[in-house]
């Protein structure tokens, strides 16, 4: 019986081979789709899962204003570990860290440096608490000793053989001589720690021993006991402002209390989060990793959600649509004998077979675009083959497709009435088009939601892209680990200014784009209190630095070489200005110190006032910041003349072989280091492009097939009218317009919507587009100029038909 | 003379060889005439009024209408040829089931380009004369065979077509309502219009002025 089923099933799928291609293609173009999102939402919400415990680690979080804005860090003061793992008893193990950024090392034997992008120092308990896999060394001893350190296998790689490696000397940024005491498995695409390669140990790291609750440097982690929750500890969290940061405020603030530095707007607050939320929930400045967003996630599941929506919407209108051919077969097999049940039987046989064989084609589809994939979203999936619960929930999956995608159609087309269907003149009317247009309605409404969305996207990113920083980014070269030629800094610096293409040249390792920062309490003349601190970066740059980087000067002048007190000068951002209640021109000529220590004063004479400029992601707002004459010279800023940058960029490397061989030349283009901060955008941009296109491309099958159909229905009519004179436009148009009212209707839907969504969204931008009627018009616009190429085909085919054809009665 | 048809063949292809679906028909009509084309079934009635009726090309002949040799014009003259001077009635009526009764009657007018008024007084004039005011709002799905055949021939007339082409027009009604229908063709041929009818009904073909026989695409 089933055999027969699947026999009959089989010669009916190929006898309408237009119907079944489009449901097929849209099937399969949905289900890659869908799968290739489950794949990266998999990937992301598996992040940090592979270490121990994984669900007993939280990170500490401070949010904390002193002076200045708010701030959201990942990161606590140094003692804070140690405080923890002795006053709270649920806490039953620390780790911190302190990320060191790009770390040269180099054998003792050899001036070959090799650059790490990511090194941290690292508590003794790193191996331990996140249960690495050790390659090589003592897991519990490896960082015991001041001076030691542990390597990725790739890292250790690219000196020695990485089983060799325990005991070997290595030197780090060409200073202290550390010891290989391990080699570590390199570490998961998906966790916190991808980016890292090299841990040095923090027993020997003076700045982690000291009781120095006032910077916040460490990214710090606790495991607790198993049954216990981070509310448990919430309170003795809390409890550490009192019990530690007051008392060391107390040094420099003497007789201050907690309540009279929460009286004066300031506040210090700790929390927790889990590692396994960190990657998705997490945006604070120094996070160890480049986080994604949650939103990120929703935003993909919707459009997952809505492809597999589409297409399968597109087999239940088809099939429906369709129907009509199979009446007159339901009417033979109803006469015969045939119950409804064996007919739905029949047809579900059918769906099966087409979702099944579109499972196929889609799994396939989406193994062969993985690759690029992966490039696109900068992710190392793999398909997971060999694991049976992949194979499990794709059967579900299809199942349930078959079921819902075939079910409609299959309850439906078994309703016919053998009597009406068997009269033979063919048209009879199978209904259900009501249920057809509001599908239509549905499936394009979430194309033009798409669209909207694609498009606030693109232009927030464009905005992004050309909004005035403050600072000019073009034509700007960064040649990083200049401080590795120690005396020949300056000389180097001097002789590429003299270069025919280099227009200005500066020295400093804190750039807008990601780089140093520091911040630091400022206090005023005069306003030595707590309560007048403010909390402003301070910037050591040199005289050329303003010009380089084209900074604009709202008031005051900028620093000069030729007055000697411009060595204690400073020139501070409007956003200082306005957190120490002046007006720029106010500001001018007042001193400022950093610290409020006594006997060590330092004051700046502030001698004008520079734009504001973004130095940090637009999702923030721009911070008080100040900068100073001081030396710092981890990057040399060359602004380069307009034209060809290759001869220059030569001429540069030359000069520098001359001075330090052995050292390789590395520098990057400013405005590539800018965009790698909106890489999660760009990326997102670029997923919606394709996954809108995608189901786009989906609804249109949809449509297209129902023009065909819609088309055929209407055969006698379209003849009839060309008969009594009207011509093949007014037929195309016609036809045409009826969908085009469903698209219509579509748009009006959708686009309240779309703004709702999008405007949410901009939400997480400090500086954002408003979207703006344009948007709107260009969706409604894109939408209906697609649906009428779609439909437009089919109109015109069954407009030129001769009339003499489709009216012929006999 | 209304038009006049001189060695009119058409030919299909089949399986190689040439089948003649009309062969060397040469007719011409006189304005006023009322003429009944008969015949069995397959013997080339429709063709010859779908050719006349200019839906369908020939492949060798002229035909001319009134003043104009209908071989030599391009597809938009002819189209606009018969949209000015011709009327079709059919055998399943063809009335668009979306439409009521007083805008299926509209409809030719619409593609004529009439104004909104002038077309309202056609209508109205057409619902008065046919009697059936009172169904104007009807859809064709509420009334019999018969009233759809009369609404489908004032929908034909509506428009003041010189020639009246009617294929089969009472064969899918009773003896009545069809005796209605050519009591009405007589009428109209009375009042001046040209009909050119194709019909199986010996009674029906009685009605005309001429009759002309077909035989596998041949005039007796």
């Amino acid at each position: 019986m089933f055999k027969n089923q699947l026999k009959i099933a089989w010669r009916s799928i190929k006898k309408q081979p237009f119907l079944n291609a489009l449901n097929t293609l849209g099937l399969a173009i949905g289900i890659a789709g869908t799968l290739l999102i489950s794949l990266y939402i998999d990937d992301e919400l598996g992040y940090d899962k592979m270490f121990a415990d994984a669900d007993r680690i939280h990170r500490i979080n401070s949010d904390m204003k002193f002076g200045g804005p708010d701030r959201q860090l990942s990161q606590v003061s140094a003692p804070m570990a140690a405080a923890m793992l002795n006053d709270i008893s649920q806490v039953e193990g620390v780790l911190r860290f302190r990320p060191w950024g790009t770390t040269s090392l180099n054998k003792i034997d050899s001036k070959e440096l090799v650059l790490e992008d990511n090194a941290a120092y690292a508590d003794t308990t790193l191996v331990s608490m996140l249960g690495l896999n050790m390659r090589y060394g003592n897991p519990d001893k490896a960082l015991e000793q001041p001076n030691s350190l542990i390597l990725t296998k790739t890292a250790a790689e690219k000196h020695f053989d990485p089983s060799k490696a325990i005991g070997q000397k290595l030197i780090l940024n060409e200073g202290e001589t550390y010891t290989v005491t391990g080699v570590i498995e390199d570490l998961p695409q998906n966790s916190f720690l991808a980016d890292y390669s090299v841990f040095m140990s923090m027993v020997g790291y003076q700045d982690a021993l000291g009781n120095e609750w006032g910077s916040h440097n460490y990214n710090t982690f606790i495991k607790l006991k198993p049954n216990t929750s981070p509310e448990d500890i919430a309170m003795p969290l809390q409890g550490m402002v009192e019990d530690y940061l007051i008392p060391y405020a107390q040094q420099f603030f003497p007789g201050i209390t907690l309540e009279q530095f929460e009286a004066s707007g300031n506040y210090m607050r700790y929390s927790t989060i889990p590692l396994l939320d960190i990657h998705l929930w997490s945006n604070r400045e120094t996070d160890m990793s480049r986080n994604s967003d949650i939103n990120n996630i929703y935003i993909l599941s919707f459009i997952a959600l809505f492809l597999i929506l589409l297409a399968s919407i597109n087999f239940m209108n088809l099939s429906t649509a369709y129907s009509l051919k199979r009446a007159k077969e339901v009417g033979i097999r109803k006469t015969l004998g045939s119950n409804k049940k064996s007919l739905i039987r029949q047809f579900l046989t059918e769906s099966s077979l087409i979702t099944f064989g579109s499972l196929a084609f889609g799994v396939i589809t989406a193994f062969i675009v993985l690759p690029f994939f992966n490039e696109l979203a900068n992710k190392s999936i793999s398909f997971p083959f060999t694991q049976p619960i992949f194979w499990g929930l794709l059967l579900i999956a299809g199942l349930l497709l078959a079921i819902i995608s075939g079910g409609y159609p299959a309850f439906f087309m078994s309703r016919f009435m053998p009597a009406r269907v068997l009269k033979g003149s063919g048209d009879a009317n199978v209904g259900g088009s009501t249920l057809r247009s509001s599908l239509v309605v549905f499936q394009f409404a979430i194309s033009v939601f798409l669209i909207v969305g694609t498009l606030v996207v693109g232009q927030q990113l464009r905005f992004i892209q050309n909004k005035d920083l403050g600072y000019s980014k073009d034509q700007v070269l960064l040649i990083h680990n200049m401080n590795r030629l120690g005396d020949n800094v300056h000389t180097l610096k001097d002789e590429v200014k003299q270069l025919a293409q280099v227009s200005n040249a500066s020295m400093s390792g804190y750039l807008p784009t990601p780089s140093f920062r520091t911040d630091s309490s400022y206090f005023l003349e005069g306003k030595m209190n707590q309560e007048s601190a403010v909390n402003m970066q301070g910037w050591p740059v040199d005289f050329d630095y303003m010009n380089t980087l084209g900074l604009k000067l709202i008031t005051g002048r900028g620093f000069d070489p030729n007055i000697t007190t411009d060595s204690t000068a400073m020139i501070v951002n409007e956003a200082a200005v306005a957190v120490m209640g002046f007006t720029p021109e106010e500001v001018l000529g007042k001193r400022i110190s950093r610290g409020v220590d006594e006997n060590n004063l330092n004051f700046f004479t502030v001698i004008g006032v520079v734009k504001d400029f973004h130095f940090e992601s637009m999702r923030h707002v721009v911070r008080p910041l100040s900068l100073q004459i001081a030396n710092s010279d981890a990057n040399l800023i060359v602004k380069l003349k307009p034209g060809t940058f290759r001869n220059t960029i030569a001429q540069i490397n030359a000069l520098w072989n001359s001075y330090s061989p052995g050292i390789a030349f590395d520098y990057r283009f400013m405005d590539d280091s800018f965009n790698e901060v909106y890489q999660n955008e760009q990326r997102l941009g670029q997923i919606f492009i394709i996954f809108t296109a995608l189901s786009i491309f989906i609804a249109c099958l949809g449509l297209f097939g129902l023009a065909a159909f819609n088309a055929q229905k209407r055969i006698k009519e379209i003849g009839v009218r060309k008969v009594l004179g009207a011509s093949v436009g007014q037929i195309t148009y016609r036809l045409s317009f009826d969908f085009l009212k469903l698209v219509a209707l579509s748009i009006l839907i959708a686009l309240p919507l779309g703004w709702f969504a999008m405007d949410r969204w901009l939400q997480d931008f400090t500086y954002r587009i408003h979207i703006g009627l344009g948007t709107f018009i260009i969706a409604s616009v894109l939408a209906i100029a697609i649906a009428l190429l779609t439909v437009s085909y089919q109109s015109i085919k069954a407009a030129i038909v001769s009339p003499v054809k489709s009216l012929r009665t006999e | 003379m209304l038009l006049e048809l001189k060695n009119i063949f058409k030919w299909v292809h089949s399986g190689g060889q040439r089948i003649f679906l009309l062969k060397d028909i040469n007719l011409s009509i006189e304005e006023g005439e009322f003429i009944s084309v008969m015949g069995p079934s397959g013997s080339g009635k429709s063709t010859l009024l779908n050719i006349i009726g200019m839906l369908d090309q020939f492949d060798e002949g002229e035909y001319h209408f009134l003043d104009e040799s209908v071989h030599a014009l391009k597809e938009k003259h002819r189209t606009n040829l018969y949209k000015e001077y011709i009327g079709f009635v059919f055998q399943a009526y063809h009335l668009l089931d979306d439409l009521t009764v007083q805008e299926n009657l509209e409809m030719p007018l619409l593609y004529k380009k009439y104004k909104g008024p002038e077309r309202r007084a056609m209508v109205a004039d057409m619902l008065d004369r046919f009697q059936i005011v009172g169904k104007k709002d009807l859809f064709p799905a509420q009334l019999s065979g018969g009233q759809q055949q009369l609404v489908g021939v004032a929908r034909a007339l509506i428009s003041k077509p010189k020639l009246l082409l009617a294929d089969e027009p009472t064969g899918n009604l009773n003896s009545k309502q069809g005796e209605e229908i050519m009591t009405l063709f007589k009428q109209l041929n009375t009042a001046g219009v040209t009909i050119i009818q194709v019909t199986h009904s010996e009674k029906n073909a009685e009605y005309g002025s001429r009759i002309i026989n077909l035989l596998d695409g041949r005039m007796l």
